[in-house]
């Protein structure tokens, strides 16, 4: 469903992404993982949009969307979350969730009055319905500022879904998670998939990632150095080099 | 009671008022302009030649002069959508000081009776008769700006509480994200700052035909500096933050007489306490939610 083809991202003489090939399968968890710098969250970057690559090719369901702006990205199914939360602090959790969903189609089947108003009946109740999924419904009515660190993660989450993305790239969701809300975005990332959602998810906390995905990618310095499942992965010498400095032989 | 001080002081503040909601308009959007006296200016020079050498009637003067500072706004926005922070203030200021000393240059006077009336560069802009031919009273005239500054007031209310004014406020709150869910940047940026343009051009119409006199110096950066501080002493959560700004300067400030001399270190210091404990105003997002939801109670939007 997406291809990464010989993609590479340069800034200046720093090669974030080189050569890089990735498949990703219709419906599966998709893990990225590799250390710090490693180009995880410039690969996301270029995917959604929000800068061109150097070289190569992203084929998403058969199309290129080299050249598209982001906001087509996103109507054509590709959401994100952001490893730094971003919402619209001064919107409340039901207008964020507005507005991303008025984003992949301008909600036009009722008078402008009631368009704002969001009492467009189908979008208010898939908006509920998504509230209600994201444990956020008691809160539609507050500001975004005024969330705690967990709901405002799990508004964001809620923000991806409210676009009805048929790919969602979730960057690094658990940073500054505790356990219980660990298993509890677990638990969410496996609701989507069951709802069709392909998702890659890039993310340092292994307990998730090994957890949750089908199979992981390893980066290192803008390339590849392992692919197959979280089992292959734990065994994998050129991993744990990557990851500690030397393998467990020497 | 209703003296002609105290009316001055009223008639001040609804038309002050006008440009502190311009460059609240400008402040929401997520920028900050040090050149909103510029479109007050403009349309103060526009409004005035429209009446006072053109003969229009005063309405149609009114919209004139608004109109081209809207235009002026929205040109400008054009040209520097592209620079945001401090190079956009920057730039800002920088456009508004040649308007100015572009007034100070402009000389287009009509023998009138036997006069030379009509704006002369440094020596400004006299002899603005409206208010004397059409035997308009204070009174009658600061009635006419509340009349305006009310309509203002709820155009502003109404985009606010439209689609329009939430797109304003993503722009304000987080670009980036808004330009990712489809919201087209600039020309929301630039119809802001045209509205926020029309909205200083009002105030300086009105300003130019209460005074009858207006020169360039009137338009300097400390009138745009002022209407910056209104807002953000007033709050950004809502249109009547700024108004509060003004009222509390001009209304409170300027007025006891005993403080007169140290107005500005007052405002000055007031300006610094606010940006530190209240970084928004008074009346931020939050405070203007909660109250929002006391009145409402708990409806969605």
């Amino acid at each position: 469903m997406l291809e990464i083809k010989s993609l590479s991202k340069h800034f200046g003489g720093v090669k974030a992404l080189d050569m890089l090939n990735l498949s990703i399968h219709e419906g599966e968890i998709f893990g990225i993982i590799g250390p710090n710098g490693s180009g995880k969250s410039t690969l996301v970057n270029v995917v959604c949009g929000v800068f061109p690559p150097t070289k190569g090719d992203v084929v998403f369901s058969g199309k290129t969307v080299i050249g598209c702006p982001a906001h087509e990205r996103l109507s054509s199914g590709i959401a994100r979350t952001f490893q730094n939360i971003r919402l619209f602090p001064g919107l409340t959790v039901w207008q964020n969730l507005w507005v991303a969903r008025n984003s992949i189609e301008d909600i036009k089947s009722e008078s402008r009055v009631s368009r704002w108003l969001g009492k467009n009946s189908k979008v208010k109740k898939e908006i509920d319905e998504i509230l209600e999924f994201s444990s956020l419904a008691e809160r539609a009515d507050e500001l975004a500022s005024s969330l705690a660190f967990g709901e405002q993660r799990r508004l964001e989450l809620a923000r991806a879904t409210a676009t009805k993305p048929r790919l969602l790239l979730l960057d690094e969701p658990a940073a500054g998670m505790n356990q219980d809300e660990i298993r509890d975005l677990d638990s969410r990332i496996r609701q989507l998939q069951k709802k069709g959602t392909t998702i890659i998810l890039v993310e340092h906390v292994m307990e998730l990632v090994m957890g949750v995905t089908d199979r992981i990618a390893v980066l290192n310095f803008g390339s590849k150095i392992a692919e197959g499942t979280p089992d292959d992965i734990q065994k994998n010498e050129a991993v744990q080099e990557a990851y500690l400095g030397y393998t467990e032989e020497d | 009671m209703l003296n002609d001080y105290l009316l001055t002081v009223i008639s001040n503040i609804g038309m002050i008022s006008m440009i502190a909601i311009s460059a609240y308009l400008i402040l929401i959007t997520g920028e900050i302009s040090f050149g909103q006296q510029a479109y007050f200016g403009i349309s103060a020079y526009a409004g005035s030649i429209a009446t006072t050498l053109w003969g229009w009637p005063f309405w149609m003067a009114l919209i004139f002069g608004s109109f081209l500072a809207g235009v002026a706004g929205g040109l400008i926005s054009a040209l520097t959508v592209r620079i945001n922070g401090i190079y956009y203030s920057i730039a800002t200021l920088a456009f508004a000081e040649m308007v100015r000393l572009s007034l100070l240059k402009f000389s287009y006077q009509f023998e009138i009776d036997g006069e030379w009336i009509g704006p002369n560069g440094s020596e400004g802009f006299g002899e603005i008769r409206w208010i004397f031919e059409n035997d308009i009273s204070i009174l009658e005239y600061t009635l006419l700006i509340y009349l305006v500054l009310f309509l203002l007031i709820a155009f502003i209310y109404l985009i606010e509480h439209s689609k329009l004014g939430m797109i304003f406020r993503m722009l304000g709150q987080d670009p980036l994200l808004a330009s990712v869910q489809g919201v087209k940047i600039i020309r929301y940026k630039v119809l802001a700052a045209s509205l926020a343009g029309f909205a200083a051009g009002l105030g300086g119409m009105l300003y130019a035909h209460s005074f009858t006199y207006i020169e360039p110096q009137i338009f300097n950066v400390m009138l745009g500096v002022h209407s910056l501080a209104y807002g953000l002493i007033g709050g950004l959560g809502t249109v009547l933050g700024p108004i509060i700004g003004v009222v509390l300067d001009i209304g409170f400030l300027e007025s006891i007489r005993g403080i007169q001399g140290y107005r500005m270190i007052v405002f000055g210091g007031l300006m610094a306490v606010m940006l530190i404990f209240m970084p928004r105003g008074i009346l931020d997002e939050k405070r203007v939610h909660r109250f929002k939801k006391f009145w409402e109670g708990k409806t969605h939007v």
